[in-house]
């Protein structure tokens, strides 16, 4: 391996095994976004003055999550022999001084525990490994989160990072377009295209200068996993795209990450800076005659900048409006130059394929989808976090393990696979795989990771009205199909909600589900997704709303409430109708 | 309400920013970091330092969210719209707040002290519904402790 980053990977081993050695209690406080909603910050600003006041002798230091996002603030607690680690969940502020008096007396705190993470097993405190939510999950791209500091570039190398780019370092581009396609890696994005083959698009294209671009502005409601990876391992990221660099002769890259992530944000921006410094960015890469810019760019608030030409027309400085395509971004993307756009989890594995080969890297999933797969879930689920898991378990697994299933006492209406075009299906195809096909077969996709459960007390129109809104104020308008046509849709929801339903309605749907298909791009084309596919297995619902003017859930207010409307609904106590 | 800034001021702000390097946006996110807005004269100061147009310019801000072409009210909130929030009560939370401060969505109180404007998911639906204030995550809230957290913020004046 290269000589510099051999001794950079070196010293950061050393400091990483006298940081343990130190004889010092360690606390680790997850500071993430999801945590700092729960109070992290404050945690960890009480945790660090009562560990002063009463003289313990603590190493007080922030990590990413460990996915118990409903959890938060998550610490753990690593003893002063270094023998022994617990990770504590709900450490609100209000319980630092619990926590705090546990540490001072030697002894666990069971009633906030979740898991020993470092020695053995207790008699009140069993392996976090054992912990229903983490049973099944495989965590690789989330190795790091809750062990290492995101902002300490050394933590990243004494764990095996940038081992892959070092052996990316010593092969030719061919070869590592070979590894990454053996792998099967495919697209995170939603699309699921082999990431191999869209860098050897770009390692043949005959122009330069060429661009990366990471794609992180996961608009779609309910999917965090970006951000979960960009606040707890940023470099992962930044590895990753030394590695497509490389593969595909690239000059630039930019990190393009939205709005509405400030911490992912200023940590990727860390990050990039801390890697510049240690020689891993720039020019002549650790001596190797490399180079490769890499600029961390902030959106600015539209859904569509997530569409690839959408977010290289915004870095351009335009107004975010998806590009005709052909010519496409390997061809002219960035400046018309020879672009490739990934997501971040696809650019976030390629690392663990370079460091550990694309045989070991596939092998973890039986499914058609190769490697591992974040997911975040949320809705009327008891817990909303986020799981790594090998390709291929089923939705109910995702509900009933690790979102704890439902919250409320209603049965399970449906659910939403993965954002706001992804379309919605009902409670009998919790059993189909969180894999690609089933959703294609569907005329639907997976999505990028972010699954929506939802309940009785959800009304099929209610939900069409919120997810055909969203398409109408984020459509660029550029086409008349897309912009007119989700406008034209959401008048009729609301008509329909408001109990002006009429009988061609659902006709109007079907006119408009065939009229949008023609949008340029995939925004427009999956818009009325949600309506089209609740059409088919929630229809009697819709009937219901249309002709007996009955909203089952009683959520419309121009209807009377039926069965499953909630008695604390502010309807008037209609009989139920149904 | 804040006065709009000299032109020598702003000139000197985006004088980093360069022409064909993608700067647009790095150049509005400067302006409004500082001002908390996009005051009208920036748009034609960015557009000659980037030698464009100012249409062009302003069809960026106006394309985007997130730019302000007002001076930001005191405590801006951000309605999260999100789906896990709508899932579990939403819409009560927006009904309870605009009654409260008697505005609607994208306006601010008469006095300038409360906006009012939607927020797209964080990933925070572990609180959800929730809302929040000048970026920090206010959750759980049912529409009554929703009426009390802005009556505390406007009586903690
Ligand atoms: C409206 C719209 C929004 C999108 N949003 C995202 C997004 O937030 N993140 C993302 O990675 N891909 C998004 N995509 C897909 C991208 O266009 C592109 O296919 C993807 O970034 C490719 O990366 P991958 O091959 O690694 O999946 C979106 C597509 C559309 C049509
Ligand atoms: S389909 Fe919609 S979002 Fe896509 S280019 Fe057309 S108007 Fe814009």
């Amino acid at each position: 391996m290269n000589a510099r980053l051999q001794k950079l990977i070196a010293d950061a081993k050393a400091a990483w095994q006298a940081e343990q050695a130190s004889g010092r209690v360690r606390i680790r406080v997850t500071l993430d976004t999801s945590s700092i909603a729960r109070g992290a910050e404050e945690t960890l600003a009480r945790l660090r003055d009562a560990a002063a006041s009463r003289k313990i002798d603590a190493d007080v230091g922030i990590t990413g999550s460990w996915g118990f996002c409903w959890m938060e603030p998550c610490v753990s607690v690593r003893s002063a022999a270094g023998t022994h680690a617990v990770l504590y969940g709900n450490v609100t502020p209000d319980r630092v001084d619990e926590l705090i008096d546990a540490i001072a007396a030697g002894r666990d705190l069971p009633s906030l525990a979740l898991g020993v993470i470092e020695g053995n097993a207790t008699p009140d405190i069993p392996l976090l490994e054992d912990h229903p939510f983490m049973k099944g999950q495989v965590r690789r791209l989330m190795a790091n989160l809750g062990r290492t500091d995101p902002e300490n570039i050394d933590h990243y190398l004494a764990h095996g990072g940038y081992e892959g780019f070092g052996k990316a370092l010593e092969m030719d581009a061919e070869a590592i377009v070979k590894e990454v396609l053996d792998s099967g890696l495919g697209g995170r994005g939603g699309g699921g295209f082999p990431t191999g083959r869209k860098w050897d698009f770009l390692r043949n294209a005959t122009a330069s200068p060429r661009y990366l671009i990471c794609n992180a502005d996961e608009g779609d409601p309910g999917a965090w996993v970006n951000r979960i990876l960009m606040e707890g391992d940023p470099h992962l990221i930044i590895e990753g795209m030394l590695i497509a660099a490389l593969a595909s002769h690239a000059d630039e890259g930019y990190i393009y990450i939205r709005y509405e992530y400030p911490l992912a944000f200023e940590r990727m921006k860390k990050a990039v800076a801390q890697a510049y410094e240690k020689g891993l960015l720039g020019k002549d890469i650790l001596g190797t005659g490399k180079n490769f810019e890499l600029i961390v760019f902030l959106g600015a608030g539209a859904y569509v900048c997530g569409e690839e030409t959408g977010l290289i027309n915004s870095i351009d400085g335009y107004r975010g409006m998806p590009r005709i395509k052909p010519p496409f971004p390997a061809q002219a993307g960035l400046w018309n130059k020879p672009t490739n756009v990934n997501n971040v989890e696809s650019y976030a594995n390629a690392p663990l394929i370079l460091r550990n080969g694309a045989q070991w890297w596939s092998s973890v999933s039986d499914a058609k989808e190769k490697g591992t797969k974040m997911f975040t879930f949320s809705g009327h689920v008891k817990q909303a976090g986020c799981i790594e898991i090998p390709f291929g378990p089923k939705v109910r697994t995702l509900l009933e393990q690790y979102a704890g299933g439902l919250s409320g006492d209603l049965p399970l209406k449906g659910f939403q696979p993965g954002g706001p075009l992804s379309g919605v299906l009902p409670a009998s195809d919790i059993d189909l795989t969180l894999t690609l096909d089933p959703y294609r077969e569907r005329g639907m996709f997976l999505g990028s990771g972010g699954v929506v459960f939802f309940d009785q007390s959800a009304c099929i129109v209610d939900l069409c009205l919120f997810f055909l809104g969203f398409c109408e104020d984020e459509s660029c308008g550029r086409c008349t199909t897309c912009h007119g046509g989700t406008q034209r849709a959401v008048e009729i929801l609301r008509r329909i909600a408001a109990g002006g339903g009429r009988d061609a309605d659902l006709d109007n749907f079907e006119k408009l589900i065939g009229t949008l298909v023609w949008s340029n791009c995939l925004h427009g084309q999956f818009a009325m997704t949600s309506i089209k596919t609740s059409l088919k297995t929630f229809r009697d619902e819709y009937v219901e709303h249309i002709v007996d003017k009955v909203c089952r859930a009683g959520v419309c207010k121009g209807l009377m409430p039926g069965r499953w409307a909630r008695r604390a609904a502010p309807q008037p106590a209609a009989a139920a109708a149904d | 309400m804040a006065a709009e800034p000299g032109l020598q001021e702003l000139r000197e702000l985006v004088a980093e920013f360069q022409p064909g390097r993608g700067h647009v946006l790095p150049a509005l996110h400067k302006v409004q970091h500082t001002y908390g807005w996009v005051p009208r004269a920036a748009i034609e100061v960015i557009a000659r330092q980037l030698n464009t147009t100012p249409a062009l310019i302003y069809g960026a801000v106006t394309f985007y969210s997130d730019f302000r072409t007002h001076p930001p009210a005191k405590y801006e909130v951000a309605w999260c719209c999100g789906p896990a929030c709508r899932l579990r009560g939403g819409e009560a939370i927006r009904e309870a707040i605009q009654e409260e401060l008697g505005i609607g969505l994208d306006e601010q109180t008469p006095d300038h002290r409360f906006g009012l404007h939607v927020g797209q998911c964080n990933g925070t639906c572990h609180e959800a519904p929730q809302i929040w204030v000048n970026g920090r995550v206010r959750g759980n809230l049912t529409p009554e402790s929703a009426r009390d957290l802005i009556r505390s913020l406007r009586d903690g004046e």
